[in-house]
């Protein structure tokens, strides 16, 4: 038994790359919106965060006008994050309910709902534009 | 008689600022160290700042069943003795401001008393975690003094065979003035003597600061922070200073004792450029010195449960003191190095 | 209440929880302290309860497959294997033998991430953040193979009733073999760094013990209940999807250690070599791994209709990481399930900690409570408030309630 091998690991890392990934910036901003803002203006740089694999289930997205209004997706989703617009026979989905299962994704016989990669979802209001997908 | 008077004020001052700046520093550089060992970034060097700043915000909350006066005096005694200990303590190679009123023993008697305030506080908040921790800090007080108090006497009892006036003053054993300092002194077996109670202060630091392995007093998995559980704002934020500044405290000490070398002793240089370069280098050297004996060991075990923390200092490390003892006082027999 | 009792003295009482560093979830736990001395212990689970039967019982299977990935936030995948389990037997259904590959390679892929996250909460647990730091980062490769190979870290919506809803294609074999190789090569790294520390032996070893006959006699399970010396695995005393066709064998303590005490060591002993054995099991599975479908039924209407027309009741079970996950569900011609019970590891595991804690110290108290690997979230099914007070249940009310429910089942 060797009486404390962490020692001489830590030690060996000391030299080497910190594993943390940085995303968005090495030091927390002071206001993050306002760094986002400065990165949308190029004044600041953003680290880029990990890319996402090729059948990353992100922000839900729908083609209306493929949509033959069967009501599928409705029936399979758990979170009950669908809601069926009467009126254009379309649907409507509530990103704040989703929880990107992507089943709707599986059942709809015209595939016109798929899952993008977009996942920086955050918002003040559960009901703004961004985060209702009609 | 104005004059010393505003001398020592204006020189406690200049110490508390000059002890707390370097203490938040000394525990932003030891954030990073740790952080770069367990392969993370860790916060900007700046962060003790950053959280003492946002703590003297805060509301400081004083739990219904706690004796008050007790617990608000507890943070603020901590501090105040926490700066006491550098007004004794040689600094760069200066003499200590109040060197000439105090020795080592006293030093070492003031170092108890941060962590009694600390034990005050803790009963006095009326938590049940709060009093588990001050009964361990009591616990690991005793464990810990024995083989500190070993050390520094080994030290001081070397100074007075070498024929010292004034053996037991830190400014003699760091050599303030003379240039002469312990390895100056002792002769081979003396060497391994002191190279081991170096070791042993080494040890006896992460101790007396209450870090890992031996923050059992406040345990954050296991006491939710013990002693200082109830303590919130501005009492939480002096009893951090008060952390820092006993950081820089231990670390100076260590080196003055057996680090003492300033630069300008070896590259003749004088005025102000050797003012500059022999306080770098003591910061440097007390970096070194917070990096092996609070950093790399925090970083490299488990907490101690309270039984091994105290089997650990009255056995291994005990004795370990007890040899490097021996050694000095045989280096004297045997007349190695300057006896006189 | 007489001077003796209110005075400070010990023996006096510590809460731990509900909210707790040392508690990942909400848990209240009781303790009688003399010194630092654990006299007495109780607690009382239920903070977390969620109602999620409640919910399963509103929605239909293909639906509920998505929720039982959320019972628990790290088995994503046992969860929703138990319960596809459940309704393929009441409803019938033939699983795809490919399907049942997938299934076991994603099943050991998660007891890699559970057991390593495991690890570095222990190391956490102990005050020693650079094992934790360290367990978590080699974490990350299996997390991101689990990515790779469902679409998301967790969460996995993967496992469908009647097989799985993504194929593992071949492009995809060499990254993970590539993952496999790099546990291979690091195990022992992490058997050295977490078993043969002084640290780690001085306050692992001897502390917590459970017996072999407590293990048996509180029907522990997983993990907990192997290092106690019981050789009880789901995996292989009944073996489900591609278990029956895999060369393993329990994992115990003594494998590594040549003795069984059945101490919070030999549960660190248990879980990284259960690592080391999942890596193995998923290399036999690529090798084995036939052609062919991953779905009983793609189209998600039949596959809810055959649900609908489907009656009767079933138990699914599988060896979660942590141990037995079991589902019981009745299906009674209906959408949604008539009756659907979930019963985690931990549920069998806790009662099991008051015979660890009791007569340890204070110190280890975070230790013995996490090395059981609770899941609280997994376990809460209940929460009785009364009042706003919690109410006691005996043995006997309880069974005559659960006499009542089976007689109301039956009926109806
Ligand atoms: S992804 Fe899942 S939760 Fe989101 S809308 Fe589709 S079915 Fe509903
Ligand atoms: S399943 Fe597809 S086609 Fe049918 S309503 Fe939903 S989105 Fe439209």
């Amino acid at each position: 038994m060797s009486l404390l091998p962490t020692m001489a690991e830590v030690l060996r890392q000391i030299t080497k790359k910190p594993a943390t990934n940085l995303f968005p910036a090495k030091y927390l901003p002071k206001s993050i919106t306002g760094f986002l803002g400065k990165v949308s203006e190029g004044k600041a740089e953003i680290n880029p965060p990990v890319i996402t694999p090729e059948n990353y289930r992100g922000k839900i997205t729908y083609d209306r006008d493929a949509c033959i209004g069967c009501k599928i997706c409705m029936r399979v989703c758990p979170a009950n994050a669908i809601e069926f617009i009467k009126e254009t026979k379309t649907v409507r989905i509530y990103v704040t309910q989703c929880i990107f299962c992507s089943q709707c994704n599986d059942a709809c016989p015209v595939q016109c709902l798929h899952m993008s990669s977009d996942f920086m979802l955050a918002d003040e209001d559960r009901y703004s534009e961004n985060l209702i997908v009609e | 008689m104005i004059d010393v008077i505003l001398a020592v004020v204006g020189g406690t001052i200049a110490v508390t600022i000059i002890g707390i700046i370097v203490g938040l520093v000394l525990l932003g550089i030891d954030r990073k160290f740790a952080a770069h060992m367990q392969a993370r970034v860790g916060p900007p060097l700046r962060q003790p700042f950053i959280d003492v700043a946002k703590l003297m915000c805060k509301d400081s909350i004083v739990p219904e069943n706690a004796v008050v006066s007790v617990f608000n005096a507890a943070p603020l005694i901590a501090l105040a003795s926490a700066v006491t200990l550098l007004l004794y303590i040689p600094i760069a190679g200066f003499y200590p401001l109040f060197g000439g009123l105090g020795d080592a023993i006293l030093v070492m008697y003031i170092l108890t008393v941060p962590a009694l305030a600390m034990v005050a506080g803790g009963f006095a908040s009326g938590s049940p975690y709060a009093t588990v921790g001050a009964q361990r800090e009591m616990v690991t007080m005793i464990a810990y003094e024995f083989p500190l108090a070993v050390a520094i006497v080994a030290v001081a009892w070397r100074f007075s065979m070498a024929g010292f006036s004034d053996p037991f003053s830190l400014a003699t054993m760091a050599g303030v003035g003379s240039g002469v300092v312990v390895w100056d002194i002792v002769g081979p077996l003396g060497i391994i003597g002191c190279l081991i109670l170096l070791l042993v202060l080494a040890w006896v630091t992460p101790a007396e600061l209450s870090r890992v392995p031996c923050d059992t007093p406040e345990a954050e998995t296991e006491l939710c922070g013990g002693l200082v559980a109830e303590y919130s704002g501005r009492n939480l934020a002096l009893f951090y200073l008060a952390g820092g500044v006993k950081t820089f405290a231990m670390t100076a000490l260590g080196v003055a004792i057996f680090l003492p070398w300033n630069i300008s002793w070896f590259i003749g240089i004088t005025g102000w450029t050797a003012l500059i370069a022999d306080v770098v280098f003591f910061l440097l050297k007390v970096i070194v010195v917070m990096f092996f004996s609070v950093s790399l060991i925090r970083v490299s075990m488990a907490r101690f449960r309270i039984n091994h923390l105290v089997s650990l200092y009255w056995g291994y490390i005990a004795i370990a003191a007890l040899v490097g003892l021996m050694m000095i006082i045989l280096d004297v027999f045997m007349k190695g190095g300057v006896v006189l | 209440m007489t001077s003796e009792n209110k005075s400070k003295k010990a023996p006096y009482t510590i809460p731990i929880g509900p909210t707790h560093p040392a508690l990942k979830e909400p848990i209240l736990f009781t303790f009688r302290i003399n010194g630092e001395v654990v006299e007495e212990v109780d607690f009382a689970p239920g903070k977390a309860h969620r109602g999620i039967e409640w919910m399963g019982m509103r929605r239909n299977p293909v639906q509920i497959v998505h929720l039982t990935d959320r019972i628990c936030g790290i088995c994503g995948v046992s969860h929703t294997f138990a319960f596809a389990r459940a309704i393929e037997q009441i409803v019938g259904i033939d699983v795809p033998d490919r399907a049942h590959y997938i299934r076991t390679i994603l099943a050991e892929f998660e007891r890699i991430q559970s057991h390593l996250l495991w690890a570095g909460v222990a190391a956490h647990e102990l005050g020693f953040d650079t094992l934790f730091n360290l367990a978590w980062r080699v974490r990350e490769e299996s997390m991101d193979l689990i990515e790779l190979l469902t679409g998301n870290r967790v969460n996995y919506a993967i496992v469908q009733v009647g097989g799985v809803r993504r194929d593992i294609e071949e492009e995809k074999f060499a990254r993970i073999k590539e993952g496999l190789r790099y546990y291979e090569s690091l195990i022992d790294k992490l058997l050295k760094l977490f078993l043969h520390d002084k640290t780690i032996n001085m306050r692992c070893r001897d502390c917590g013990l459970l017996t072999y006959d407590a293990a048996l006699k509180l029907c522990t399970v997983g993990p907990t209940t192997r290092a106690s010396g019981v050789r009880a695995d789901v995996r292989l005393d009944s073996p489900y999807a591609a278990y029956g066709e895999l060369n393993f064998d329990y994992v115990m303590p003594d494998l590594y250690t040549g003795e069984t005490r059945g101490d919070v060591y030999d549960r660190i002993v248990v879980r990284l070599l259960e690592v080391a054995q999942s890596v193995d099991l998923i290399r036999q599975c690529m090798k084995q791994m036939p052609e062919g479908e991953t779905l009983w039924e793609t189209k998600m209407p039949k596959l809810l209709a055959a649900c609908k027309k489907a009656e009767g009741e079933a138990v699914g079970r599988v060896e979660a990481p942590r141990g037995e996950c079991l589902h019981y569900v009745r299906m009674n011609k209906s959408d949604s399930p008539y009756m659907w019970k979930v019963k985690a590891s931990t549920y069998s595991n806790q009662l099991s900690w008051l015979e660890m804690l009791k007569g340890e110290q204070i110190a280890d108290i975070p230790i013995i409570v996490a090395s059981i690997d609770p899941c609280m979230s997994c376990t809460d099914r209940v929460a009785v408030v009364r009042d706003g007070k919690p109410d006691i249940y005996s043995k006997e009310y309880l069974h005559r309630l659960s006499v009542e429910k089976t007689r109301r089942l039956m009926n109806d």
